[in-house]
């Protein structure tokens, strides 16, 4: 069998053999969470310092408030934020491969309830050389998050709203249970701790005009949101007993409740109607949510709509309303549905439903709510209107953000009044849009480690207590053991191995270790090996190109 | 002192009184146990053994760190468990080793070539260690020797697959190979079995500030144990740092060493290597010795040298002599690799009070059969401390003499490679080894005594002086001073005659 090898073969063909080094490339690498986190918050490095502050030589709270702190860098509202946003952040999470995903929700409300208990104050930046004045134009999510970006940059900023209270959707929108107002009032008044002036109770195009506006301020700011609800455009929608998805809440939030009567029915399937609906069920109505295509289609937060199914709430697919009724003496009767059935796709993909010949049917309410959609109210502001969705569409020293531009969760309209600001001041913005590769997380490297549960109130405690929040905020302990089953993707963590087992001795360990930082490599005398890459569990060592 | 004493009376699993009685009177007796066993928690008691005058000995409830869980830590950790056990000592062992070996590639690996010398296959069996199936990649029946003259095959003396071919590790990267049981994952089994603990966590420092040496974990946490045992190998850096801790240890010095993994598939393997591992003495410059050895569907290379650098390896993987071992006469592009660190002197003081360096990381054998000098240098470390003590004149006395076996063998070692590297640089020198081996491996009733030399240069199955006085043997001599004549007048061999006559 060895002749092959001791007799002289033919004479070598082909290319010769080159050996390949494998050198490790340590250029940042963007975790999955922020790459769907539409703040672009690094959720990862705000978890770093909590995770690894032993290595660090932090305390608890040093290494809390640094985490918080890189929060507010994008976002001012972490306990608002960590109550009511989707946390779309967690969907692509590298921990739900093994278990679950890293309950970053949890984690981000309770930091923030925790800087509030301490009274933690919005860092400020180098004040801009020059100090300018920006107005702006609706106190939500938007409009204060591009104010706290101007104001924290030694700008001088003023924000108009036309309600008596500053937050837009977050105070009119959002139900007490979900979000309550001290939560949300704490992290405005940080805002105005910065210098920001918010001015109430101003409609633009009422009590001030937009030229007087632009007078005032060298540039403005559009965070109108949409307030106002689309209808259904079908006979009886005005009459008394109909009312719209904000209305609704608005009164409820303002404590001045709509009597439901003992039959609600919303009309909708997004998270108003489905806000709507709980607040219905608070008030001891019966409550049917009537959707017009397929109930799996409803665009609303799953969650929610799991909570108000455990709360009683009952939902009805593939009904489309034809008619409200009202008896003759104006009192509201009932609505008239259609029912359908499924039809084929659409350009979103959902399903376009098809109406089943003579199934209309008579519902009987004593309210009924209307939460299809809802749309910008221009009103007396009508020359300011961009012309199309885009910054640039916008005339010059004017931008708009949130759902003014297009509906979306609370998280995008922090977002775009963040990138509106830094453009509003010649920044550019540091995060790149770039493609880039997912990190290469060796997932089977780290042990099982339960998620926290969820804190969730009983559904019966829950409509005894109308405004108790549906979920406790975290424990310290949990919080702490939460944020060690974060995989740091793509930042160093701090292991060792790759220094342990270097034969070179490339990497050298750093003085003061910061997350992803805790060596320094010396490319000259890396041997190419590529162990360190193999080694290394959490994809921050990649093969260089 | 006292309390601890109290203690030990107390404990529920004393039986037997006896044990509680000299134990009394040597902490009483004896006043260095009163300065030694000043550490914290009940499990310190040092008191000493009859045989031990500095009272350093292990008792029930120490505790016992070693740091690494390749060879040499995890048959330390046998041996001593299963001593303790035949005297009736009761001890906690906790084998520090944050590899998975289930992982392949380097993350799960010990980075050697994986060969099991037919002396270690027969000690391990003698210590009830019987390689599995499925961690025997491949039984070695023979070796070719490749030179630029020629190649001849030495088959072993009794026609028995005795070598094992094994992975250190769960294979080669993305292989894949559910199969296997890396040695090194068999040999922790083994350990945990016999009474050891695994704690899959990475050693960073070792400190004995504090009179008993205390370890720090990747994780930050220290742990204070009542001797450390470091099997860390060369191949990490925990040495380095072991080192600065001033109890006069210092580092073997080392050479690079190259390791990779070809994929040719169990057919192609078959074909081209069979079950011969192919040595080369080629005349390149700082390669000291090269080999191929056949697995299951890879091949390792092993490249050993004082200069082990990309230039050598490209050399050495282009040259004719190791092309024609693969299909199509190229060698494909490796899978996995590594340039491994060996030894070429020993430490100096691999030992010192509640602390020894054992297997790579104290005394190596040099260039050959790394894994069997673990074994050597784990028993006589596990003897020493479970017999003797654990003070630095109990390791001075019982465990350096093993030791220094091996340093004075390696002595002849290097005088044997010498030899062998003169002979890769001299052509008239390689016709004449070859023509003796063919004889002997082809003509009738010749005594193997060059194949026998070859062999065991080869396998580092015997020790180095024995090779060196069968070379010495008149016979010998005379037989390879005929060899080389014969072979530079180009006379016919053995092996030719046979070939042409068939």
């Amino acid at each position: 069998m060895s002749t092959d090898a001791t007799d002289k073969g033919a004479p070598p063909s082909g290319e010769g053999f080159a050996f390949s080094p494998l050198k490790p490339d340590l250029a940042p690498k963007v975790a999955p969470c922020q790459d769907n986190c539409p703040c672009g918050t690094s959720i990862r490095d705000w978890i770093a310092p909590i995770a690894q502050r032993e290595s660090m030589g932090l305390s608890t709270e040093d290494a809390y408030t640094q985490a918080w702190e890189r929060i507010v860098d994008n976002n001012p509202f972490p306990a608002v934020m960590g109550r009511i946003c989707p946390h779309p952040c967690e969907s692509q999470c590298n921990r739900s491969d093994t278990d679950s995903a890293v309950a970053v929700s949890s984690m981000e409300r309770f930091l923030g309830d925790w800087a509030l208990d301490k009274g933690l104050q919005l860092p400020c930046l180098t004040p801009a050389e020059e100090r300018r004045s920006f107005g702006v134009i609706g106190a939500g999510p938007a409009g204060l998050s591009f104010a706290y970006q101007v104001a924290r940059r030694g700008h001088a900023v003023t924000v108009y709203d036309w309600h008596p209270h500053a937050g837009g959707m977050l105070r009119y929108g959002v139900p007490d249970y979900r979000l309550p107002h001290d939560v949300l009032d704490g992290e405005i008044q940080r805002i105005v701790d910065l210098g920001v002036e918010i001015q109430t109770d101003v409609r633009i195009g009422r009590d001030l005009t937009l030229d007087e506006l632009r007078d005032r301020h060298q540039a403005l700011f559009f965070g109108l949101g949409a307030q106002r609800a689309r209808m259904l455009n079908v006979p009886g929608e005005t009459g008394p007993g109909v009312w719209t998805g904000t209305q609704f809440l608005e009164r409820h939030n303002t404590e001045q409740p709509i009597s439901a009567g003992d039959q609600l029915l919303v009309i909708g399937g997004g998270n108003t109607a489905i806000d709507v609906a709980r607040v219905g069920r608070r008030y001891g109505a019966e409550v049917t949510v009537v959707y017009r295509r397929e109930l799996a289609e409803m665009p609303a937060i799953a969650a929610e709509i799991e909570q108000a199914r455990a709360e009683g709430v009952e939902f009805m697919g593939l009904t489309v309303p034809l008619e409200i009724l009202h008896a003759p003496s104006g009192e509201l009767r009932g609505l008239v549905v259609q029912h359908m059935r499924t039809g084929p796709t659409d350009g979103s993909g959902r399903h376009v439903p098809e109406p089943i010949q003579d199934s209309a049917t008579e519902l009987p309410a004593t309210t009924v709510v209307i939460a299809v959609s809802q749309e910008p109210d221009w009103q007396g502001l009508e020359q300011a209107v961009p012309e199309g969705p885009g910054p640039e569409a916008a005339p010059p020293g004017v931008s708009s953000g949130g759902d003014v531009l297009h509906q979306g969760i609370a998280s995008a309209a922090i977002a775009e009044g963040k990138q509106a600001a830094l453009r509003a001041c010649d920044i550019e913005p540091s995060e790149s849009s770039e493609e880039h590769e997912s990190p290469k997380v060796k997932t089977e490297r780290y042990v099982h480690i339960d998620r926290v549960a969820d804190h969730e109130a009983s559904a019966e405690l829950r409509l005894r207590n109308p405004a108790l929040e549906v979920a406790e905020t975290i424990s310290e302990r949990e919080f702490l053991a939460e944020a060690e089953r974060c995989l740091s993707c793509g930042s160093c963590l701090g292991c060792f191995q790759c220094w342990m087992y270097c034969n070179a001795g490339s990497f050298t360990p750093v003085e003061n270790p910061t997350p992803g930082n805790y060596f320094s490599f010396d490319p000259d005398i890396c041997e190419g090996c590529g162990k360190c890459i193999e080694l290394c569990p959490c994809g921050f060592l990649s093969p260089l190109e | 002192m006292v309390q601890k004493y109290n203690n030990k009376i107390s404990r529920p699993d004393e039986k037997d009184g006896n044990k509680v009685q000299p134990e009394a009177v040597r902490i009483l007796t004896d006043p260095d146990s009163w300065r030694t066993g000043t550490g914290s928690g009940s499990g310190h008691n040092n008191a000493p053994d009859p045989h031990s005058t500095d009272g350093l000995c292990l008792t029930d409830g120490n505790r016992v760190a070693v740091v690494g869980g390749g060879p040499a830590g995890t048959l330390f950790s046998r041996f001593l468990m299963r001593t303790l056990r035949r005297i009736g000592t009761h001890i906690e062992l906790d084998i520090f080793e944050p590899r998975n070996f289930n992982y392949c590639g380097p993350a799960g690996c010990n980075h050697c070539g994986g060969v099991v010398s037919e002396s270690l296959v027969q000690l391990l069996a003698a210590d009830g260690i019987i390689l599995p199936d499925e961690t025997v990649q491949r039984g070695i029946d023979s070796y070719v020797m490749h030179m630029d003259v020629g190649s001849v095959r030495i088959d072993t003396p009794l026609q028995e697959k005795r070598i094992a071919a094994v992975y250190r590790g769960h294979g080669p990267k993305k292989s894949e190979q559910s199969h296997i049981t890396g040695f090194d994952h068999y040999l922790l089994r083994e350990a945990v079995r016999a009474g050891a603990h695994h704690r899959p966590h990475m050693v960073t420092s070792v400190d004995f500030d504090s009179g008993h040496p205390q370890i720090k974990l990747a994780d930050g946490r220290k742990e204070s144990y009542d001797l450390v045992v470091v099997a860390s190998g060369l191949n990490s850096a925990l040495l380095g740092l072991v080192e600065q801790t001033g109890r006069g240890f210092s580092r073997p010095q080392m050479a690079k060493s190259f390791v990779a993994e070809f994929k040719l598939g169990a057919a192609a393997v078959e074909r081209h290597l069979g079950s011969s591992m192919n040595v080369f003495l080629l005349d390149l410059p700082h390669l000291q010795f090269a080999a191929l050895i056949p697995k299951g569907d890879y091949v390792t290379l092993v490249m050993l040298g004082d200069k082990v650098d990309e230039g050598l390896v490209n050399a050495f993987l282009n040259a004719e002599e190791v092309r024609r071992c693969f299909p199509d006469n190229r060698p494909p592009q490796n899978i996995c690799q590594c340039l491994p660190r060996l030894n070429v002197t020993h430490a100096r003081k691999p030992y010192a009070d509640r602390v020894v360096f054992i297997g790579d990381s104290g005394v190596a054998r040099l260039y050959k059969d790394g894994i069997g000098s673990a074994y050597r240098t784990a028993k006589a470390a596990a003897n020493c401390v479970a017999l003797y003590g654990y003070s630095e004149r109990n390791f001075k006395e019982h465990y350096w003499p093993a030791c220094r076996k091996i340093v004075f063998d390696n002595m002849i070692g290097k005088c044997v490679f010498g030899v062998c590297h003169l002979i890769q640089r001299l052509t008239f020198a390689r016709r004449g080894v070859l023509r003796m081996t063919e004889q002997e491996q082809y003509g009738a009733g010749v005594a193997p005594r060059m194949s026998s030399v070859l062999w065991d240069v080869f396998t580092g199955s015997a020790p180095y002086r024995e090779v060196l006085l069968r070379t010495l043997h008149p016979v010998f001599i005379s037989r390879l001073l005929w060899n080389l004549a014969a072979a530079n007048l180009r006379l016919p061999s053995a092996r030719k005659r046979g070939v042409t006559a068939s």
